[in-house]
């Protein structure tokens, strides 16, 4: 790998076709879990923790991971139809606005100086959307549409389909009267309806037709960016594809950007000039389309494309399966969070005291008998049990082979004190993104090729 | 029982089919007229398979596969025509269906017809095995047969599993309606004790319920739920679930997607059926889970032989999972043919449409093969080809009348008169070879 030589690759000199449309910094977007009759806070599920990525002007960009991963929560803070904890999205910067944003945001808060502290401040002012006041925030309002998974909850059964298209006409006062219902006949031709249909409930619809009235929707106010939420996910194939033709069209003939929120791998294949997987609320993998399915990097990428049946693949070949489950996002895991899951885990992925309840819960005999767990901090517990044997029983298990090497190798410590058991893992900190090949990033500390 | 006797001949002289269905028609009556879900279709079920049936939205596959259980509502639906035979089998006596040489391996053997007691009558085309038609017989043999000898696992197991009963009595009612008499053995008790017996069979009254609950008679109440347990964690632990046992006393809403479809799975094999019918059983899930979940049927279809009916949208899926493939378009069997031969060679234009419209590897954007148009309204169709209108190889003759099911080469047929025409071939029959 030439990592080093692709590293200054990643962030290319601004030009004028480098527009972006949408920057995302750092994202978070946390939900509080409460408990009891006072609703107490007890933690924050991590829906979207800490996501950077950017939407250039005419391109379309897939989100993909499984369910659970915070992507339908991403695209919401997107499209600012919920506000995120931290960090910001960035709305119509210039490239040279990105790096200059980028250079304030490198250095952290605390060591900001006056001038940089006001600097961000005006970025902040003018592009970040939660900032927007006024014109500049109907103005990002109009050029930021969505189109929902689900066509038959998101169009208003009371409502008639002039008054759905039309709606987004009315409220920017664009027209009114018979100019409007031309316009939304228009708009309905666009999108392969027509006149007929403007005078009928979406019940009367099926169910590509109704997603054809969402893109109609969307499309009223010629916005510049639109987030498509696994638009296709309820169709069927054959009408799947004239979905897709017609977002492609469509997207030819506006320059418009998307933002592909989806599961499916092939979809996203097709449609898709940029992937980022995430994973857990991180992204796990981000990069051109190319890259990422020729080369995936991170093991988690190289799972979804093993599980993804295709019509060439090699039907002799087992399908590849990932174990276990997706961690609870309140507590995910510490160092890579996919290592719970990973095939190729590495001493230095982040094996932590969570990975030992867990291995323990799949056993039947011993996990009775815990009846605590006394934590220093996430790599460091006493494990507390009813009584001896079960003690000693455990620090054998965690010995012998029945634990992956891979953990084992990262115990620092493993000692009886009576009823309790220490243990002690190596400490590590969480994986960043590094670049492998032009505007492919991986978060992962293993480097080079995925072993097949 | 049967009404075709010619039909019922068909079945007999094949031994390895174990349910056929001819001509099945099924209605719904409803504003505007009669909607023709399923109108005469026809296939066969052979025994230890893996069948695909494919097909979109709304093109009956789904109704097809309700029929065999009878789980179709009617009204507003209406059996119209047809018959769905079914020839169950019962648990082997040597191996008591752990499996062994005698019922080689899958615990399962022929029942005797109960008209001849095997020796081979009219009603059994002479083969002694029992035959039923699914579609007429009491509603009795039909609850018998439900879950026993045909099983069925649901799209969605949110709402196919009941959110008030934990797993292990979702699938403790298996055992007890189906499995008495082993529940009874198991547990040590003998068969004539009325009250524990009806205890194992669902039947107990609320005072029964009581005598059960009072010291002396509680010990055989405790024995039964002993073995009722390890049955259920048994069944569970086929399926691959972590830690059985803890996992039984969950609601389903305390489970994952995957964990849920695993719970079914194991529901649905819990009496080593003869026929699994798995109606989109991974839609709802993730594609790393969906993955496992196929794993798991496959691995348990083989040690089981067991027969499967897979219901799908995807062919890329049934391409991995099915022997043979069955193309459905508006309630009409388009192309049937072996999984090599459909991805080898597709006949039936709308097979064509199917795989033309998946975004894969050699697709340009926006240049997806879309089939145009949507598919057509049953309301009393006309007799001609279904995917008029939408065909982009139609002739004057698809309009005029129904392409017959044409075969092509052995075990591939398809309905259309354009690249499958009638007379070319060397038969006209539904498909079927031996």
């Amino acid at each position: 790998m030439t990592m080093t030589a692709d590293a200054s690759l990643a962030r290319q000199p601004a030009t004028a076709a480098d527009d972006l449309v949408v920057s995302v910094r750092g994202l978070e977007k946390h939900f509080p879990i409460k408990e009891g009759a006072l609703q107490r806070v007890v933690g924050q599920v991590r829906a979207v923790d800490g996501v950077s990525f950017d939407i250039r002007r005419g391109e379309t960009v897939g989100l993909v991971g499984e369910s659970g991963c915070g992507k339908t929560t991403l695209g919401r803070c997107v499209a600012a139809l919920s506000d995120p904890t931290g960090g910001g999205i960035y709305f119509g910067l210039s490239a040279q606005h990105r790096d200059r944003l980028d250079a304030l945001l490198a250095v952290p808060e605390a060591r900001r100086g006056e001038a940089e502290r006001r600097a961000l401040a005006e970025i902040e002012a003018a592009h970040r959307i939660d900032r927007l006041q006024g014109n500049a925030w109907r103005n990002f309002r109009r050029n930021c549409q969505v189109v929902f998974q689900d066509s038959f909850a998101s169009l208003n059964p009371r409502h008639l389909v002039k008054d759905i298209v039309g709606r987004p006409l009315e409220v920017y006062r664009e027209a009114s009267g018979t100019a409007l219902t031309e316009r939304v006949v228009e708009l309905l031709e666009q999108v392969g309806l027509g006149r007929q249909h403007l005078y009928r409930y979406p019940h009367q619809f099926s169910g590509g037709q109704r997603q054809r009235i969402s893109i109609a929707r969307a499309l009223a106010l010629n916005p510049e960016f639109i987030v498509l939420d696994e638009p296709t996910s309820a169709l069927d194939v054959s009408v799947q594809a004239q979905i897709l033709n017609l977002l492609h069209d469509l997207q030819q003939q506006r320059n418009l950007a998307y933002l592909f929120i989806t599961h499916n791998l092939s979809v996203v294949r097709h449609m898709a000039d940029r992937i980022v997987v995430m994973y857990l609320g991180r992204v796990a993998e981000a990069g051109p389309t190319e890259a990422i399915f020729d080369r995936p990097e991170h093991p988690y990428t190289g799972a979804l494309l093993a599980a993804n049946p295709d019509l060439t693949d090699d039907l002799d070949g087992a399908m590849r399966t990932l174990e276990g489950s997706v961690p609870d996002p309140a507590r995910p895991p510490q160092g890579c969070r996919f290592h719970t899951r990973c095939p190729v885990v590495t001493p230095a992925c982040g094996w932590e005291v969570d990975d030992v309840v867990r291995w323990l819960a799949d056993r039947e005999a011993g996990f009775d008998r815990l009846s605590g767990v006394e934590r220093k901090d996430a790599f460091e517990a006493d494990l507390v049990f009813e009584d001896d044997a079960a003690v000693a029983k455990l620090s054998a298990a965690l010995r012998s082979d029945a634990v992956p090497m891979a953990m084992r190798e990262a115990t620092e410590a493993l000692e009886v004190r009576g009823r309790k058991l220490h243990v002690r893992f190596r400490r590590v900190s969480e994986v960043e993104l590094t670049p492998r090949g032009p505007h492919h990033e991986a978060a992962c500390v293993r480097s080079g090729p995925l072993p097949v | 029982m049967l009404t075709n006797l010619e039909e019922h001949d068909a079945i007999v002289r094949a031994p390895d089919v174990i349910a056929s269905v001819r001509d099945l028609k099924i209605h719904f009556r409803g504003k505007r007229g009669m909607v023709h879900a399923v109108d005469g279709i026809s296939f066969d079920i052979r025994d230890g398979e893996t069948l695909g049936l494919v097909g979109e939205t709304g093109c009956g596959k789904s109704v097809t596969a309700r029929a065999f259980l009878r789980l179709v509502q009617t009204p507003p639906g209406v059996y119209a025509g047809g018959s769905i035979t079914f020839r169950p089998r019962r648990v082997c006596d040597d191996c008591s269906g752990v499996g062994c040489r005698e019922c080689d391996g899958t615990g399962r053997v022929a029942a005797h017809c109960p008209a001849c007691g095997g020796k081979g009558c009219r009603t059994c085309g002479g083969t002694g095995e029992e035959t039923v038609d699914l579609l007429s017989i009491p509603d009795a043999q039909m609850r018998a047969l439900r879950g026993n000898r045909i099983a069925m696992i649901f799209q969605d197991p949110g709402k196919a599993l009941n959110p008030g009963l934990t797993v292990r009595d979702q699938i403790s009612e298996v055992f007890l309606q189906h499995r008495t008499a082993e529940i009874l053995a198991a547990a040590g008790v003998s068969p004539n004790d009325v009250l524990l017996r009806r205890q194992a069979s669902q039947k107990s009254r609320a005072f029964e319920k009581m005598l059960l609950a009072v010291p002396p008679l509680r010990s055989g109440r405790n024995r039964v739920d002993a073995a009722l347990d390890t049955m259920v964690a048994d069944a569970l632990a086929q399926t691959q679930i972590p830690n059985p046992r803890k996992v039984m006393d969950r609601y389903p809403h305390e489970l994952s997607g995957g964990m849920r479809q695993r719970v079914m799975i194991a529901q649905a094999l819990a009496c080593n059926p003869d026929l699994l019918i798995a109606d989109e059983p991974t839609t709802a899930l993730d594609v790393t889970v969906q993955a496992r979940i196929l794993e798991l049927i496959r691995e348990l279809q083989q040690r089981h032989k067991t027969a499967v009916l897979y219901i799908s949208h995807d062919l890329s899926l049934v391409r991995r999972v099915c022997d043979r493939v069955m193309v459905m378009y508006a309630g009409r069997v388009a192309e049937t043919a072996t999984s090599q031969q459909l991805f080898r060679r597709p006949t039936h234009p709308y097979t064509r449409g199917l795989l033309g419209a998946l975004p894969g590897r050699g697709a340009h954007r926006g240049r997806l093969a879309a089939i145009d148009g949507t598919v057509p309204e049953l309301v009393d169709p006309p007799a001609a080809c279904r995917f008029v209108g939408r065909c982009p190889d139609e002739v004057a003759a698809c309009s005029r009348t129904d392409p017959p099911m044409v075969e092509i080469e052995p075990e591939h047929a398809a309905a259309c008169f354009v690249h499958a025409p009638p007379g070319k071939a060397a038969a006209t029959r539904p498909v079927r070879t031996p």
